[in-house]
Formats: C-alpha cells, sequence, structure tokens
C-alpha cells in the first residue's frame, strides 16, 4: 500500500490549467531543472544530493569477494535502494512496493546496464577475488523525480569513491588499507543520467524534474538515459497514456542538454571536494614531484 | 574529544526527524518519526488500547539482517516505556520509527551492535520530541568498553570495542533511573557495578553520584552531562523556532 495521498480533483486542475498558461506551481519553466546541491561526507562515496526538495543520500562501499563463476573475470557492482518510511509517510518500511522495483529497475539500467562502471577493472585475481562496490541510496526526503536524484547521487558517488589498493603477490591478495596505500578511483567508462518528463493534457505539455504533486497530476512519464556524448543508453515509457513519437526526438534533445548540465554541477562539486582533500591529504604526502615556483 | 552533535528536523517529509553524531564512537545517525500514522492491512496486530510501536534500523552499506532486527527489538523494548501511547489519537495507530546509519565504520554481519546503540537511542528520543510525541519522560544513554585489564574506556571506537572484555550499554532515565541495561563478553558483578556508577555520572553528572569518590570521575568533570546535552539540543530548537515570538516581546 505504497501510495502517497491522492491529489484533489481542485488541485490537479489547478496545475492542469496553469500549465496550460505556462506556469508551474514553483515558477520555473518547463525544461528548468529545480536547484541542486551536492555535498559530501568525509568518507569516499558518502554524497548528499539535494534537488529541490528531494534529498537523499548515497553511500558507496566496496568489499573483496569471489567473482560470479560464470564472469571469472567481472567484479560485482550492485545499486541498493529501499524506500523507508524517512522519505515519505505512504512507504512503509521492511516492504517493497511497486514505485521501488520500478525505480531501482531504471538505475539498473541507465547506470550498471550501460556499464558506466567498468566491472572488469574490479577483479583482482581470475575466478577467485574481485571487488563487490555496492551503492545504498537512502532517501531522506521524497518530492518528485526520485530516478534523476538517485542517478545523480549514485554517479556523483561513483566518482567520489576511492577503493583500497589491492595487489597480488605470489598468489595470494593483499589489500592495503586506506591510510597504508593511496587508494584507487573506480574506472568510469562513461557518465550516463536520466532525465524524467511527464506530459500533461493528452501530451501536448511536457515538463521536466516534476515535483509530487506534478507528477500525480500527470498522465504519463518519459524516462531517457542518456550520457555527455548524446548516446542514448536508457529510453522508457513504462505506464500511463500514450506519447506522441515527437516527443522523444525533441525531448531527447533537451535531456542531452540537461544532462550536460548536470555533470557540469557534479564535476563542479567533485573538484571542490577533491581540493579540499588535496590539502594534507595521503595523495599530497605521496606524490613524488617537487613544488615548483614559477615565474 | 568533543561532545555530540545533533539537530532537530533536518528532513521535510516526516513529522519528525533528528540526525546525531558522535565523534567518540564515529557514528552519525539520522532518524524519523512519523506519528500518529494509519498502519494499513494490520488491523489483527494493532493494540486496541495502545500505540503500535515499530522501529526499522537501516544499515548505511549492507542489506539488513538479523543484527539489525535484534537491535530494533531492544529499541522498541526501552522506547515503548516512555511513549505514552494512550493519550488521545494514538491507540490503534502506529509510531513509525526510521533509523539510518549515515556514517560509521562499517557494522560486518555478526558483530555487535552495542557501539552505535546509544546513538540509536539518542537519535530516536531527539526524532520523537521533534515529533511532538507524548512521553513520560526523556533518557539518555551511553556506551563503556571494559579492556581485559579493568579499565572503563568511555565510548569506545570502533577498534577500542573489537578489543575490549565486555560492552555495556546503559540508559538512564530523566529521573535517573536505569531504564535499559545491554552487556557482552566476559564481566564480574564489581565490574558491572563500576560500569554503572560511571555511566551514571557520565548521563547525570557527578552530583548524582553522591558520597562516591571513584577516581576515574574527576575525568569526566568537565564534561557536560549527557542529560542536559539531550535539554540543550531541544531548548536551542524551540529557541530558534520561536524567535519571531521571542523578538516580539
Amino acid at each position: 500500500m505504497n501510495k502517497e495521498a491522492a491529489l484533489s480533483v481542485a488541485e490537479r486542475d489547478f496545475i492542469l490549467d496553469a500549465l496550460r498558461e505556462d506556469v508551474r506551481l514553483d515558477g520555473r519553466s518547463a525544461d528548468q531543472l529545480r536547484p541542486l546541491t551536492l555535498s559530501f561526507g568525509e568518507e569516499y562515496g558518502h554524497v548528499k544530493v539535494q534537488l529541490g526538495k528531494t534529498s537523499l543520500i548515497v553511500r558507496i562501499s566496496a568489499e573483496v569477494a569471489k567473482p560470479h563463476d560464470d564472469r571469472p573475470f567481472d567484479g560485482i557492482f550492485s545499486i541498493a535502494m529501499e524506500l523507508t518510511a524517512m522519505g515519505s509517510p505512504a512507504w512503509e518500511n521492511g516492504r517493497q512496493g511497486d514505485f521501488e522495483t520500478y525505480v531501482t529497475n531504471v538505475l539498473d539500467r541507465v547506470i550498471r546496464h550501460s556499464n558506466a562502471l567498468d566491472t572488469e577493472s574490479l577483479c583482482v585475481l581470475k575466478g577467485v577475488s574481485c571487488w563487490t562496490i555496492r551503492a545504498d541510496v537512502h532517501i531522506t526526503g521524497y518530492d518528485g523525480n526520485l530516478i534523476d536524484a538517485s542517478c545523480i547521487g549514485v554517479m556523483a558517488g561513483l566518482q567520489h569513491f576511492r577503493r583500497p589498493d589491492a595487489v597480488v603477490k605470489e598468489g595470494q591478495v593483499i589489500v592495503y588499507g586506506i591510510d597504508e596505500k593511496v587508494p584507487v578511483p573506480l574506472n568510469i567508462t562513461h557518465k550516463p543520467l536520466s532525465v524524467t518528463f511527464h506530459t500533461f493534457d493528452e501530451g501536448k505539455l511536457v515538463i521536466l524534474d516534476a515535483t509530487r504533486k506534478e507528477e500525480q497530476a500527470s498522465e504519463a512519464d518519459v524516462v531517457i538515459g542518456l550520457n555527455n556524448a548524446g548516446d542514448v543508453c536508457y529510453l522508457s515509457k513504462f505506464s500511463g497514456s500514450p506519447v506522441d513519437a515527437m516527443v522523444f526526438v525533441t525531448k531527447t534533445t533537451v535531456a542531452l542538454e540537461k544532462v550536460k548540465e548536470l555533470n557540469g554541477i557534479i564535476d563542479k562539486a567533485l573538484q571542490a571536494d577533491l581540493a579540499k582533500r588535496a590539502k594534507g591529504g595521503l595523495a599530497e604526502q605521496a606524490r613524488a614531484e617537487n613544488d615548483r615556483l614559477i615565474g | 574529544m568533543g561532545g555530540p552533535i545533533a539537530s532537530l528536523h533536518p528532513l521535510s517529509r516526516a513529522d519528525g526527524s533528528a540526525s546525531y553524531k558522535c565523534p567518540a564512537t564515529g557514528s552519525n545517525v539520522l532518524g524519523s518519526v512519523n506519528a500518529p500514522i494509519e498502519l494499513p492491512g494490520r488491523r489483527d496486530a494493532l493494540k486496541p488500547e495502545d500505540a503500535t510501536i515499530e522501529v526499522f534500523v537501516k544499515p548505511g552499506t549492507a542489506p539488513g539482517g538479523v543484527g539489525e532486527r535484534h537491535i530494533e527489538g531492544i529499541l522498541r523494548g526501552a522506547l515503548g516505556r516512555i511513549i505514552l501511547g494512550r493519550e488521545k489519537g494514538y491507540p490503534r495507530r502506529g509510531v513509525v520509527i526510521t533509523l539510518a546509519v549515515v556514517g560509521c565504520d562499517n557494522i560486518a554481519r555478526g558483530s555487535s551492535y552495542l557501539p552505535i546503540l546509544p546513538a540509536l537511542l539518542h537519535t530516536s528520543i531527539l526524532a520523537l520530541l521533534s515529533a511532538s510525541v507524548p512521553l513520560s519522560m526523556t533518557f539518555s544513554a551511553t556506551v563503556l568498553a571494559v579492556d581485559s585489564s579493568g579499565e572503563i574506556v568511555c565510548e569506545p571506537s570502533s577498534t577500542d570495542a573489537a578489543a575490549a572484555a565486555s560492552l555495556h550499554v546503559l540508559a538512564f532515565t530523566s529521573q535517573g533511573h536505569l531504564l535499559l541495561n545491554e552487556s557482552e563478553g566476559r564481566f564480574d558483578f564489581d565490574t558491572w557495578e563500576r560500569v554503572y556508577e560511571r555511566a551514571l555520572a557520565i548521563c547525570h553528572g557527578t552530583s548524582a553520584l553522591g558520597s562516591d569518590g571513584d577516581v576515574a570521575m574527576s575525568e569526566n568533570v568537565d564534561a557536560q552531562p549527557l542529560e542536559g546535552f539531550v535539554r540543550d539540543t531541544v531548548e536551542d530548537h524551540i529557541h530558534r523556532e520561536y524567535a519571531w515570538k521571542i523578538d516580539a516581546a
């Protein structure tokens, strides 16, 4: 029974009528994102995402495990998301609803199946040991567009995360602690993000980054997952009323623009955090080159 | 070693929430409370005269397991004693407490949850206060480790806790009564007595100790008793929330 309280008819009509006049409840234009802030915790791979009033925490963790028998060269990467009553009172603890399955599936498709994280680079010793990377998504506040926010969180987390260094010596795997050897960043092949659109008024109105109320009032949703290069790695029209084919064509261009914008914000936040860590960090101490005086 | 850091109502959707960070043990917990709330589809399980308390502990980087279910039972027992579930509007409804371990050294599957139990307890009491759930009293809790030489370590780090001979979590109500005691490892009654005295001093300050002049207590004289910490956090929050009213007066 993971259902938010339904919108009243008056509220639904209000949202729709306003959209017909090209006005959104929070004053954004149709193709405008809510303000996005990213902050990082003390440990690597701990990201806090705030997209409007939707907020979540992503934690990335790594441990050494045995690879799957059929893929001895591959490491394991999994995305775990559990909706708890913390995110919204409508979600019940410990019970998986349709929404949770849907969001997890989209995340899996956009990030895992598009091979954003190169799993082959996680192999330590063929068929014996590999790294298991786990991304945990904790939703702390739900106000629409959970898919895009989680996607941003997981991708930022993967780029921020550093795994301990592991070395094979005479058939033995040695894992060095974070403070023994400079930890290694993950091998990211590309940076896919999802952009969700919602349609109204028989598919005539299409908006981006809907809030919870807009989501409830909408007819259908379209999720487009693509990377900076414009490669579409996921496209879905999961439920609701039909959407015109032209919407996909025109909105893919908008999505590409948004993905570039979002990746820019992520990169900037990562750079700022890296610069903060670089001071007195292990990487700084382990550096071999001298400080050069310029000028 | 600084004291714990907490903030009330950091989340937007939950009725009440709190975040709690303990620098000594390195635990960082986020808690939310939804109360009173309808729990659909569980009519038979709901008590007709009392609120149903649900506690959910979500580990940070692992799927939940037996350890979490066990600690949930402990938390439910302790919180059930102070929540006034018979107040108007609460019977047949649920008090849903969700605790997410946001940052701390990883708790391996099957290992002890005791080092972060005080953090979980403090987060839940602060979240309950922030949700304005009727409570009979508040409490404060602490964890103490006794190492092999019989020395007591307050708020042990994960390495201290792993090396300890025994671990004890004690919670005291605002009246100074013992509310909860969870101990594990090997220890004798004398050790427990010493742990009890020390924990009482940490939670309620040395004044509550009476004439007992244990040397170890002097370490904690300057530290603020934990009971006062819960009070101060709520006081600060109310002060901020009602700033408009205080300014106008």
